[in-house]
């Protein structure tokens, strides 16, 4: 019962993270909006963490940089079991227009199993909780496979 | 056989208490040029006055005899006291008990600590000296007899300060104290031969009985001038910076005879001195005083030790911070206030030997005790962090820790002298005390986090534990610190409370001594009631019963299943978050961390830099105003 | 046979009410009626009220990392130890005239009591080694300090008010300033007690490291301080700790200010007791919450060595005057 009630908690109160791997800014701008009055993501349970150590959700922004890289890596994996990582906007999938750049290592799921992709540039509020409600469901089924 | 049994009777022991003290420094001349003969004897005549105090008790402390000793049988001839004389009731009994403990457990800490020091054989000698000048100070029955006892003692402190001269500042500390100790003793010795003109007798009881009745201005200058003398001794503000440069500078054993028994002399000359020689602690002006200069070392020393970079300097303002609150609790004239000060100087031998053994430990261990050079050393040495966080939440005030018990006892005292007399500035004296422990607690968050927890430092990686007999030494002291705050019923009745009736019953010192006490108003009904409850065992009961259920519900839900770096490789899942940075070497701690505090009292913050100007002419100034300030008080209120 | 009963009795306080059971259940919903609120003032809809509780198990739920710079044992105990002693400071306050152990601790001892959790989440942030701990580590201690003066004074007015209405001269008992409002109801009807109220109302927020005074954990700027490097289940039982913490103090303030109000049947005044506390969150907390900013620690600190120590300091000085 005990493990049920994790379970089903895991899934009502997931805390992001938020990494910016050199985004233009657009897409940070959208996901605070998302906790904003009009749309408050709150009251699915979502809440800004400060540190990695408590999130659950890895929201990634930006097309991942060659300068970015070795620190979304290590930002990564100091997040605890369960996790679940999610790639906002177009630049962390594929590129976006800075595809092709010197400067550029993306796309992110050459390096990490990305969980939910959110593509737009910028996207939706919409697009984003629809994203991030994704990604609960996913952590209820991680956790259920988890001992 | 039956002058051997004669010679067995504790009415003798007082004097062998401190005999073997000074005899074992002499030994020690003779015969320590071996390291095992020396340790010996060492232990042996620690441990040999300790059990002559311990034996004491009993008849002294809890059947209320005064032993009245008169050195080769010299009884008084024609009413004047001409002889040499101890005189042991339970307040001198109370103070020669701390002097034991605390020269014991320095001593035995002393033999694995100043292992590699040179000139062990002096070092053991001048220890002895001092551990048997302060017990000689307090057991003595006469004014002269304690001017002696206070020379030995500042002189063997003063050498012992600047014992490791190689080291930064000993030599500097040690002048400075050199001359401010000068000036108090010469205080004493000349407000000692002043009374003796007015009284011509030496003996204490003797003058208690003579001097409140004829009180002259030659008396009141000499009132000053003991007054200032044992100031001097106790390091009251303005002395205080004296302290900080001897503690810093003294090997950490003497720290603790710094702290824990030469401070304690000078509150027991000044007790002496006030409630006995010249019985003016009734009046209202004397309690101001006291308690004005108590609060003013509590606070001022307070501040000054939030602005220490240095450990053991750190631990010598707050130690004239604790002799603060005891000085204060004493002045307050009020049996609860003379018991609660009495507790709290015992728990301040207690808790501030253990913080100085373990800032002896860190010392001995990493060579430094610059707060912005440790760090991280929770990790190396596990045994010695347990200790000192005791002794800082001793010294603190958390429960169930000794110092708690007292503090709270000097807040009742405190706050009922204020309901009592009607006076509004002793609630202000309890507001003092109060943020005066809270400050306290925030400069050992300080130390804790700048020397025990945080970052180890790259140089630090090969600190070990301290050995064996270090650790035993300081877990004696938070053994006691422990006891003393669970159970503080028992410590009341059995300890403090006896001394403090004692503080009350100067017809019965005078008595005694064979003087006449007619003139002397008798005891009068002293009252221990106080109006808080606080029962620690019941608490701890109740803790530790919560404590269980909070472990067995995180266990069974396996709490303790974590994942942890394994090997030596490390993963960067198990570096600190950096903001994604890779882990580098970064310790927040140091001097400045409260720095929101600060920021908000940097006016006060840079008045006190420039007054603590670290150079000894204004120190002996400050001596002086001081005097000049008492002198001219005493004038006027006596 | 009766010393089992007894046993079993106090075994009960402990675990059921008002220890443990009590203290987690009303101290979780307290907080997430707080966040409701707050989500209210400002027009959101909010996170449901359940949401602490679905945080504690989610976080239980999740892997505990311990970083290989921090000392292991203190990393772990520390939580444990905050929560137990935050549950017997619970215990000695008394539910009206009803009361578990508070015969056994006096004002002073709640107000050094309260310490302990603080010290242990500052002991526990320090071993983790983290320099954001450290600095979050400094901001807590300043709060501690910031808030010990007005509390302080606080207290002391209480007392002396109570004391000298009793003819005690003073009075540090809880149970005895329990008993006192009982008969002659509560202390906020006294004039000279209103501003000890305010000052206590503004206290309450800072204590508990709730925002505007949550400099100590800014998530924003410091990654949540002290409890940077906690995770799974250690740092749900800081959060629990966060939320038992503002039940204590909000409970204080009713055994302090609003005592008297009880019925006398012990599971009824429980609920008057939450329905107090919770009445108290709403004005001291998520108003407070909903209607400022963060304020920097230097200006925290004066904060409360001002206003409010004035405040306190007034009620002080007309209780010493008899008014």
């Amino acid at each position: 019962m005990f493990k049920k009630l994790i379970q089903e908690s895991m899934g009502k109160s997931p805390w992001l993270f938020h990494i910016n791997a050199g985004s233009c800014n657009g897409c940070d701008i959208e996901l605070v909006s998302v906790l904003t009055p009009r749309y408050d993501a709150e009251r699915l349970g979502f809440k800004l963490a400060g540190s990695p150590r408590h999130a659950d959700i890895v929201v990634v922004t930006g097309p991942v940089t060659k300068q970015s890289l070795p620190r979304v890596l290590r930002a990564i994996s100091q997040v605890p079991e369960p996790r679940c990582i999610v790639t906002m906007g177009s630049c962390p999938q594929s590129g976006n227009v800075f595809r092709g750049s010197y400067s550029v290592a993306g796309p992110l799921s050459k390096y990490v199993h990305v969980d939910v992709d959110v593509a737009g540039c910028a996207p939706k509020p919409e697009a984003v909780i629809d994203g991030l409600a994704l990604a609960t469901q996913i952590l209820k089924e991680k956790r259920g496979q988890m001992k | 056989m039956s002058s051997v049994m004669n010679a067995l009777s504790y009415q003798h022991f007082p004097i062998y208490a401190i005999m073997v003290l000074f005899l074992g420094a002499f030994l020690i001349v003779v015969f320590g040029g071996n390291r095992t003969a020396r340790n010996i004897l060492a232990l042996l005549s620690i441990t040999a006055s300790l059990a002559f105090i311990l034996a004491l008790v009993k008849p002294v402390m809890w059947d209320g005899e005064i032993i009245a000793y008169w050195m080769g049988g010299r009884v008084p001839a024609g009413g004047y006291a001409i002889g040499i004389a101890l005189e042991v009731d339970a307040l001198s009994l109370f103070f020669a008990l701390l002097v034991s403990v605390a020269v014991f457990v320095s001593g035995v800490y002393s033999i694995q600590y100043m292992r590699h020091d040179d000139n062990e054989r002096e070092y053991y000698t001048l220890f002895l000296m001092l551990g048997g000048g302060v017990m000689g100070l307090v057991l003595s029955g006469d004014l002269f007899n304690m001017f002696i006892m206070v020379e030995i003692l500042t002189f063997a402190a003063v050498a012992l300060t600047a014992f490791r001269n190689t080291a930064k500042g000993a030599l500097e500390a040690a002048f400075k104290y050199l001359v401010v100790g000068s000036i108090g003793s010469t205080c004493i010795l000349v407000g000692t031969s002043m009374l003796y003109a007015q009284a011509h007798t030496l003996n204490l009881a003797q003058l208690a009985q003579v001097i409140p009745g004829n009180l002259n201005t030659a008396t009141k200058v000499a009132f000053a001038l003991l007054f200032v003398g044992f100031g001097t001794k106790a390091f009251i503000v303005p002395f205080h910076p004296l302290a900080a440069d001897a503690h810093g500078a003294a090997p950490a054993s003497i720290s603790v005879m710094i702290s824990g028994v030469l401070t304690k002399s000078g509150i027991y000359g000044i007790i002496r001195l006030t409630y006995f020689l010249f019985q003016t602690m009734n009046l209202g002006t004397m309690q101001f005083l006291l308690v004005f200069i108590g609060s003013l070392s509590m606070f001022v020393c307070v501040t000054m030790a939030l602005a220490q970079h240095d450990f053991k300097r750190l631990l010598a303002f707050h130690s004239i911070s604790q002799i603060g609150y005891v000085l204060t609790a004493v002045g307050l004239c009020t049996a609860l206030g003379v018991s609660a000060g009495l507790y709290h100087a015992m728990n301040h031998t207690l808790f501030k030997g253990l913080l100085f053994l373990a800032a002896g430990a860190v010392l001995h261990e990493t060579g430094t005790t610059d707060l912005g050079k440790l760090g991280g050393l929770s990790k190396k040495m596990p045994y010695t962090t347990v200790l000192f966080l005791i002794g800082a939440f001793s010294i603190s005030g958390i429960p169930p820790f000794n110092g708690f018990a007292s503090k709270w006892m000097i807040y009742q005292a405190t706050y009922q002298k204020a309901v009592e007399s009607g006076n509004i500035g002793f609630l202000l004296v309890t507001i003092i005390a109060l943020v005066t422990s809270v400050l306290t607690l925030a400069s050992f968050v300080k130390v804790s986090q700048s020397v025990f927890f945080g970052q180890l430092p790259r140089e630090l990686e090969n600190v070990k534990e301290v050995p064996f007999g270090m650790r035993f030494a300081m877990a004696i002291f938070a053994l006691l610190c422990v006891l003393t705050g669970l159970f503080p019923n028992l410590v009341t009745t059995y300890i403090t409370e006896p001394a403090a009736r004692a503080v009350f019953s100067v017809a019965q010192y005078i008595g005694a001594m064979g003087f006449d006490a007619s003139g002397v108003a008798a005891e009068t009904a002293v009252s221990f009631a106080h109006v808080g409850v606080w029962e620690p065992i019941s608490w701890l009961l109740i803790l530790c019963i919560a404590l269980l259920s909070v472990t067995i519900v995180a266990v069974a839900s396996k709490y303790d299943r974590v994942s942890q770096c394994s090997g030596e490789a490390v993963d960067s899942k198990y570096e600190l978050f950096y903001g994604g940075e890779a882990q580098e070497f970064s310790q927040v701690g140091g001097g400045d961390l409260f720095w929101g505090f600060k920021h908000n009292w940097r006016g006060y913050f840079d008045v006190m830099h420039r007054l603590h100007s670290g150079v000894v002419n204004d120190y002996a100034l400050w001596a002086v105003v001081d005097l000049a300030l008492v002198l001219l008080f005493s004038l006027i209120v006596l | 046979m009766t010393i089992v009963i007894t046993a079993l009795q106090y075994l009960g306080y402990v675990l059921i009410f008002p220890g443990f059971l009590f203290c987690f259940l009303a101290g979780m919903l307290l907080c997430g009626i707080d966040r409701k609120l707050v989500a209210k003032m400002q027009k959101r809809v909010g996170p449901p009220i359940l949401q602490p509780f679905y945080d504690f198990f989610k976080l239980c739920g999740k892997e505990t990392i311990i970083p290989a710079s921090a000392s292991k044992t203190t990393f772990l105990m520390a939580p444990l130890v905050g929560l137990a002693a935050l549950v017997v400071i619970q215990l000695f306050i008394p539910v009206f005239s009803f009361s578990a152990f508070s015969g056994m601790a006096d004002v002073i001892v709640i107000l050094y009591l309260l310490l302990i959790p603080a010290m242990s989440i500052i002991l526990g942030g320090a071993a983790s080694g983290s320099p954001y701990a450290g600095v979050g580590l400094s901001r807590e201690m300043v709060t501690i300090i910031s808030c010990e003066l007005p509390l302080v004074l606080v207290l002391l007015a209480v007392a002396k008010t109570v004391g000298s209405a009793m003819g005690t001269g003073l009075c540090f008992s809880l149970s005895d300033i329990a008993a006192y409002q009982a008969m002659n109801g509560s202390l906020i009807t006294k004039l000279s007690m209103i501003p000890a109220a305010v000052a206590m109302l503004l206290i309450i927020p800072g204590e508990t490291g709730n925002h505007p005074f949550d400099a100590a954990e800014a998530e924003t700027e410091i990654c949540e301080g002290l409890l940077a490097e906690y995770s799974g289940a250690p740092l749900g039982v800081f959060k629990l700790s966060h939320a038992i913490k503002m039940l204590t103090l909000t409970s204080l303030f009713v055994a302090l200010f609003l005592g008297g109000l009880g019925t006398g049947i012990v599971a009824l005044d429980g609920i008057i007791l939450f329905l107090l506390c919770v009445v108290l969150t709403a004005v001291s907390i998520s108003f407070v919450h909903a209607i400022t900013a963060r304020l920097k620690i230097e200006q925290i600190f004066k904060f409360y060595w001002t206003l409010v120590t004035g405040l306190a300091l007034i009620s002080l000085v007309l209780a010493w005057y008899g008014l």
